[in-house]
């Protein structure tokens, strides 16, 4: 395990340094990281990278192969546009985490803000905590898997993906063009596989799937005005 | 859009008839009918005892461009300030993608693939290839960015600011679907913001790691429709950009509501104007690139746009319609009986990839030749020496957009342009 304290290296050297260290170690720890922005942004390769303390912005994002693990918080858009091997997250994280990412596995010990998993195209994103608006919105890909509850507007627009709850509230809670669906068994199998691999006390039965409507153009349904008359009766000023 | 006297009318009628039957608004492709204000209402003075004409018939003048150094270590070097613009494949067809992009190697210049990822043939075929990175990011992976001579940051688009992009679902072929990830038989309305940028300030550090993973080799530029240019554009200086594409309300698209090509944005001419005081005032005018588009679609508005600060022109429609593209603006439709616009494959045969290429790049060289003939006469031995001075307006509100001084009066109508005639 070799050791590298960040705040004695120069901002854009940082992700260059570890680069080239993992070339030398599979496994190094960040120390003083002090919520920087970009940390491991890019970085690709066979290793683990643990950092011993919170991140800023975009922590992990375009993620190629590597294991990243964070002990702290981080800040948002963190893996965003990953591609594949693992960001552990193991307190809270920002918004829009897991925007756009393509492979790999994201997992959250704590909560997350709004957005998570914003247009993902492909991997797994976990939240073991609570989620907030718009999970999963217009996905087009992969699995968003929350184990607490979830926003409202969950899975909005979603033209392909996957997003697994737990919450009673889902189908009230859920956005546009989606649907609550039964879990199937192979879709059992792989949650419960991934509860496994990353120590999460969860059963795959205990999930149901938020699944985009797609069975033709004329079911996915845009934003019109609605003109009510009837309602706007209610505020009628009354002249005399 | 029609501008007779008279309110009412056949276009007038038309649309009321359209809302009347469906409730809603009209898609329609293309850009706007509207006439805005345009490069044609100024004019280039020529040389005469003031300085000499370089001789049109045998001496040089350069139109090599270099675009995006500001940053980046590796600037895109072109034969012609003329880009292709971003036009998608799905909005194009495979065909015609391929046909704008072999154009592009026979004349040294460079294409954006547009939308929904770049199409294999595309990238195997461009002389530069600039990659869009969209809000709705279909296609898009870390290897676009390694693939990319350029990279543009896309916020929006002159025929539909403020919108996403629209690809109906006539269009949406098997392959588009699976490039873009998409199911078949929607219509594709796509992601309107970045999810992994919500604003100016996360945008500066989203920036340092573009750059990172560049290695700051990639020019970056952002493309922004024209709209509130001045803070735009000291945003995107700001941000870090290494240039800028400035998408004027003339620019055409696949599909777009009619309500937003003829009443959304601002036209290219005066846009330009404000983004290069704005570079001005920001002192990094000479540093940072700035394509302009929309509505250009020869050597004249070439030449003008370089007088008046642009380093580059991107252009969409007018090489649409070097292909054989006819502008009856029903692309949203995908029936294009000239293979551009469609996704038939019946349709898409009938365009002859070879002889489509050698058109559009035959169109480009007919433009530069356009320019090059305009600047020699105005005593430049390079395209880039062109000046504001060289200009004049023809009419009061061209003068009046630009600060360029009126001709025949040398008045400045307005907020002037840094120079005084006469």
């Amino acid at each position: 395990m070799e050791y590298i304290d960040i705040s004695k290296i120069e901002k854009q050297a940082v992700n260059h340094v570890i680069s080239e260290t993992l070339k030398e170690t599979p496994q190094i720890t960040l120390t003083h990281v002090n919520a920087m922005h970009n940390i491991c942004a890019g970085l690709s390769g066979k290793g683990e990278v643990i950092i011993d303390d919170s991140t800023g912005l975009y922590t992990g994002s375009f993620l190629e192969d590597l294991t990243v693990r964070v002990k702290g918080s981080v800040g948002w858009y963190a893996g965003d546009d990953m591609m594949s091997g693992e960001l552990i997250i193991e307190k809270n994280t920002g918004c829009n985490v897991g925007a756009y990412i393509n492979g790999g596995n994201i997992v959250v010990y704590g909560n997350t803000g709004s957005r998570v998993g914003y247009g993902m195209k492909g991997g797994n994103i976990i939240i073991c905590g609570n989620a907030g608006r718009w999970g999963g919105i217009m996905s087009m890909g992969g699995s968003l898997i929350v184990l607490g509850n979830i926003g409202a507007e969950t899975g909005e627009s979603m033209y392909n993906g996957k997003i697994f709850t737990r919450d009673p509230e889902a189908e009230r809670k859920m956005g546009n063009n989606v649907f609550l669906d039964k879990i199937t068994d192979e879709e059992i199998e792989t949650l419960n596989q991934l509860f496994e691999q990353y120590a999460i006390d969860a059963t795959g039965e205990s999930f149901r799937v938020i699944r985009p409507l797609k069975t033709g153009r004329h079911s996915y349904q845009l934003f019109k005005p609605v003109l009510e008359p009837e309602k706007a009766k209610k505020h009628m000023i009354k002249k005399g | 859009m029609n501008n007779t006297k008279s309110k009412w009318h056949n276009e007038t009628l038309k649309e009321i008839d359209y809302k009347a039957k469906h409730g809603k608004y009209r898609i329609e492709g293309c850009a706007s009918p509207r006439y805005f204000p345009h490069f044609e209402d100024l004019m280039i003075l020529p040389s005469q005892l003031t300085r000499m004409p370089i001789d049109t018939y045998r001496e040089d003048c350069e139109t090599r461009t270099v675009l995006g150094g500001r940053f980046a270590k590796n600037p895109i070097v072109l034969e012609t300030p003329i880009m292709i613009a971003g036009m998608s494949y799905g909005a194009l067809s495979k065909e015609a993608k391929i046909a704008l992009a072999k154009a592009t190697a026979k004349v040294g210049s460079i294409i954006s693939n547009g939308e929904g990822g770049i199409l294999p043939e595309e990238l195997e075929h461009s002389y530069r290839q600039s990659i869009q990175m969209l809000p709705s990011r279909m296609g898009f992976t870390k290897r676009s960015i390694e693939v990319a001579d350029m990279i543009e940051v896309l916020y929006g688009i002159g025929a539909k600011p403020g919108l996403s992009g629209h690809l109906m679902g006539e269009k949406i072929t098997d392959e588009i679907a699976k490039m873009r990830q998409i199911p078949i038989g929607i219509d594709l309305h796509s992601h309107p913001r970045p999810g992994d940028a919500f604003g100016a300030d996360d945008m500066v550090v989203k920036m340092e790691q573009l750059r990172e993973l560049t290695n700051w080799e990639t020019p970056i530029f952002c493309k922004i429709a024209a709209g509130r240019v001045k803070d735009d554009v000291k945003i995107a200086i700001k941000i870090g950009f290494d240039g800028i594409i400035l998408d004027g309300c003339q620019a055409g698209t696949g599909a777009a509501p009619a309500m937003a090509k003829n009443h959304l944005g601002i036209p290219t001419m005066p846009a330009l104007v404000q983004a290069v005081k704005t570079m001005e005032e920001m002192g990094v005018k000479d540093e940072m690139s700035l394509i302009v588009s929309g509505g250009i679609t020869d050597g004249s508005e070439l030449a003008k746009a370089l007088a008046i600060g642009a380093d580059a022109v991107a252009i969409g429609t007018g090489a649409m319609v070097a292909m054989g593209c006819r502008v009856c603006m029903k692309c949203e439709a995908g029936n294009c009986a000239f293979g551009i616009g469609t996704q038939n494959p019946e349709q898409r045969a009938k365009l002859d990839i070879e002889e489509a290429a050698e058109r559009v790049a035959n169109y480009m060289r007919g433009m530069t030749a356009e320019a090059i003939l305009l600047a020699k006469a105005a005593g430049k031995t390079k395209l880039k020496n062109l000046e504001r001075e060289d200009l004049r307006s023809l009419t009061l509100e061209a003068c009046a957009m630009t600060g360029i001084p009126l001709v025949g009066s040398d008045y400045v109508i307005g907020e002037g342009f840094g120079f005084t005639a006469g």
